[in-house]
């Protein structure tokens, strides 16, 4: 797609087909969240519009994502998603550059990707969840280990940064998988419109 | 189908106001207890957050959005009451679990913080229709692409749900198994989700298509076709808030 | 006058093997009337493309050639300028909506928005094409709680309010019942009416008897014939090309029955003077 206007740092400036893809990526979020509680599965499975963002169109179309849909989010259905929103945008860069750098090739990789995804995601929420509720994530398992722990005398930081990566883990690997899944499931001919001019 | 959003149509005051306005309060209600972080000031946010909700006559629909948060507020008066790193005062002690007045007193704090956040936002979301609150930013500035997004996704949200209910129905009718072991349940996940994901994911091709021959990427300005109504005084009430935002700041350097 | 010049069009799309377009070169005058027709993988979906300069400013590949719409060159203009002179409706009606307008009345708005049209001028445009296109009923409803055929109309309508002198509709009821079908070819015959020129593909060979002009005949991205209606519905090697003809030329070739032009009838209108002409007032 060819675009005239000139590209400065802060213009607005991504391909139609990467724009639509967003509002479509975070309705994936909310559908893989749904089947997810409707399977009552163990997991979020919220991310996985973000990720395909990322892959598809690179890290920029994936922070997007990302951060809009915890706007929106906050927007109509829960306000503290908006606290989260740097979370986000750090999953869909991070699936933006691991996927540019050949982490979508094969599966190993895939599980590679999700575990560095889980890592940063770990590392970005840790503070909010700080500054927010103290150190807990309101997962029980995560936040029992959180109480553990800081009896035990553990620094906050760490007992709160061991509590998210204790939820973030398994989730955030399932959820790049199944991206990659669906990702090499797409036509070619769709996969080559999305990617940045 | 409808639009995503928990606006509730009612008559008052604070639905009359411009979206701006009401973003900008809610900033400013949101950060000033996080710049200034005594209990004192959140709690006094918090109630003028609960009078306007009164005010607004939604204060009802406000209880479904915020309580999920008391269990996890609950969780943060057991462990930060007993785990607190400045715990000295002992307030009291159950089988043998001592609670300690700093951390009581912390938890409060993160508390009343959390659900001044929570009660902010609920005023702007319950009182403001969120296409009218993209709108308003678009008009400011705010690239018309980002507002497309913003607009969409409140549409597809319903729409992609809606369609995966019928796909689990049409999925369960085929004899899938969607109880059971847990294995079972993810082995579900897959072809529940893939259809849906794979035929959106397609769509995108012509609906940028159609987006694009109707001048999407026009360079000329936009217009609209909805007027915007302000009424009088929202500008100096926008200027108060940032005016008190100044100061919540002044106050936290002089202290 | 001519409102539409191909010179030597070529186009090939990415990751494909064959050109989908190969060497085109035609003229249309402005107010024809053009229907395309074609087995699959003719070029036809592609030409619909490059008339709007999808093709090659939405597709990447390898384009030749050049398409002028007056003196406009596609390929130096953007598609949002070259939007305000061709206006493109395609199949599928649900993906033609923008998705981000609540009503029907906002969902016409899109475009005009984005083409910095003036309020009150947008308001008259709406209530005009909301009109033309019977959509007044619906103007409050969600865009996709339309039926197919009120979706086609409002995309129709849509592209209408940014006023194209050139319509191009790349099958547009092909995904429609026959109600929908129906609703849609009495909108296109109102676009006729405004005098637009019109570049229709369809496989409603019927239809196009009625209302096209001439008839551009594609396959394999080349020019099989492109004539009067009459002059390609006439030939004898449609069949073997996979393309049928409209029932009355096939009626008409059974019967033997053709005009002094050498041509089969293609409309029942014809046939039915012809026979008259024939036997006189009291057959039938």
């Amino acid at each position: 797609m060819r675009n005239d206007q000139k590209k400065s740092l802060w213009s607005f400036n991504f391909s139609t087909m990467a724009l639509v893809l967003i509002p479509v990526s975070i309705g994936i979020n909310y559908v893989g969240k749904l089947f997810a509680q409707t399977l009552r599965l163990p997991l979020w499975l919220d991310s996985i519009g973000t990720i395909l963002a990322g892959i598809l169109a690179g890290p920029w179309v994936g922070a997007i994502s990302g951060g809009i849909n915890n706007v929106i989010y906050g927007l109509t259905i829960s306000p503290v998603s908006f606290a989260y929103g740097i979370t986000s945008v750090a999953i869909g860069i991070t699936a933006g550059v691991m996927a540019r750098m050949g982490f979508v090739k094969n599966m190993k990789r895939a599980v590679i990707m999700g575990v560095v995804i889980a890592v940063v995601s770990t590392i970005v929420s840790t503070p909010i969840n700080i500054i927010f509720w103290g150190g807990q994530t309101g997962n029980i398992w995560g936040d029992a280990l959180f109480g553990i722990l800081r009896s035990a005398n553990w620094p906050v930081w760490l007992a709160s940064g061991l509590d998210e990566l204790a939820v973030d883990l398994p989730d955030k690997i399932a959820t790049t998988i199944i991206a990659y899944i669906i990702y090499k499931g797409l036509p070619k001919r769709i996969t080559v419109l999305f990617e940045e001019s | 189908m409808r639009s995503l959003s928990l606006y509730v149509k009612r008559n008052s005051l604070i639905h009359k106001i411009d979206p701006l306005t009401k973003i900008i309060y809610v900033f400013v209600s949101v950060i000033s207890p996080f710049i200034m972080p005594t209990l004192m000031f959140a709690f006094s946010l918090t109630l003028i957050n609960l009078l306007l909700l009164l005010l607004a006559k939604v204060i009802k629909r406000v209880i479904p959005i915020i309580s999920f948060v008391f269990i996890i507020i609950l969780t943060i008066f057991v462990i930060q009451g007993m785990f607190y790193g400045a715990n000295q005062t002992k307030l009291f002690t159950i089988f043998n679990l001592s609670f300690y007045v700093e951390g009581i007193l912390y938890a409060a704090k993160i508390s009343v913080r959390a659900i001044n956040v929570l009660l902010a936002f609920s005023l702007l979301i319950l009182t403001t229709p969120p296409a009218e609150m993209i709108e308003s930013l678009v008009r400011r500035g705010m690239p018309a692409k980002l507002g497309y997004i913003m607009h969409s996704v409140l549409q597809i949200i319903p729409m992609m749900s809606s369609n995966a209910s019928i796909i689990m129905d049409a999925q369960r009718a085929r004899g899938m198994e969607t109880e059971g072991s847990l294995w079972v349940r993810i082995k579900a996940f897959i072809p529940l989700i893939g259809p849906l994901v794979m035929s959106s994911l397609v769509n995108t091709h012509e609906r940028s298509i159609a987006l694009e021959v109707r001048g999407f990427s026009a360079a000329t300005k936009k217009t609209f076709l909805h007027q915007e109504e302000v009424p009088g005084g929202m500008k100096q009430l926008r200027v108060f808030f940032f005016l008190f935002l100044t100061a919540v700041l002044a106050w936290r350097l002089v202290l | 006058m001519k409102k539409i010049t191909i010179n030597n069009l070529s186009y090939k799309y990415l990751l494909a093997e064959n050109k989908a377009l190969n060497n085109i070169s035609l003229e249309v005058a402005k107010g024809d009337f053009i229907g395309v027709i074609g087995p699959n993988k003719a070029g036809k979906s592609t030409l619909c493309k490059s008339l709007v300069g999808l093709i090659p400013h939405f597709y990447k590949g390898e384009f030749e050639g050049e398409i002028l719409i007056d003196k406009l060159n596609t390929l130096n203009s953007s598609i949002a300028e070259i939007s305000l002179k061709v206006g493109l409706v395609f199949q599928d009606p649900f993906n033609q909506i923008s998705g981000a307008k609540l009503t029907v009345y906002d969902e016409l708005a899109f475009g005009l928005e984005n083409n910095g049209v003036e309020r009150e001028e947008m308001i008259a445009r709406i209530d005009k094409y909301l009109d033309l296109m019977d959509l007044n009923k619906v103007k409050d409803n969600n865009p996709f709680e339309l039926s197919g055929g009120q979706m086609q109309r409002l995309a129709i309508a849509s592209i209408m309010a940014l006023k194209p002198d050139v319509f191009v509709l790349d099958e547009p009821t092909s995904q429609l019942d026959p109600q929908g079908t129906e609703e849609v070819f009495k909108a296109v015959s109102r676009l006729r009416e405004e005098n637009l020129t019109v570049i229709l593909v369809s496989q409603k060979l019927n239809k196009l008897a009625d209302y096209a002009n001439k008839i551009l005949f594609l396959n394999q991205g080349e020019i099989v014939a492109y004539d009067d209606t009459a002059a390609v519905f006439s030939r004898n090697d449609l069949e073997q090309m996979g393309m049928g003809a409209p029932i009355y030329t096939e009626i008409a070739r059974e019967l033997g029955l053709k005009n002094d032009k050498d041509q089969y009838p293609i409309r029942k209108s014809e046939i039915k003077e012809m026979l008259v002409a024939k036997y006189g007032k009291n057959i039938g």
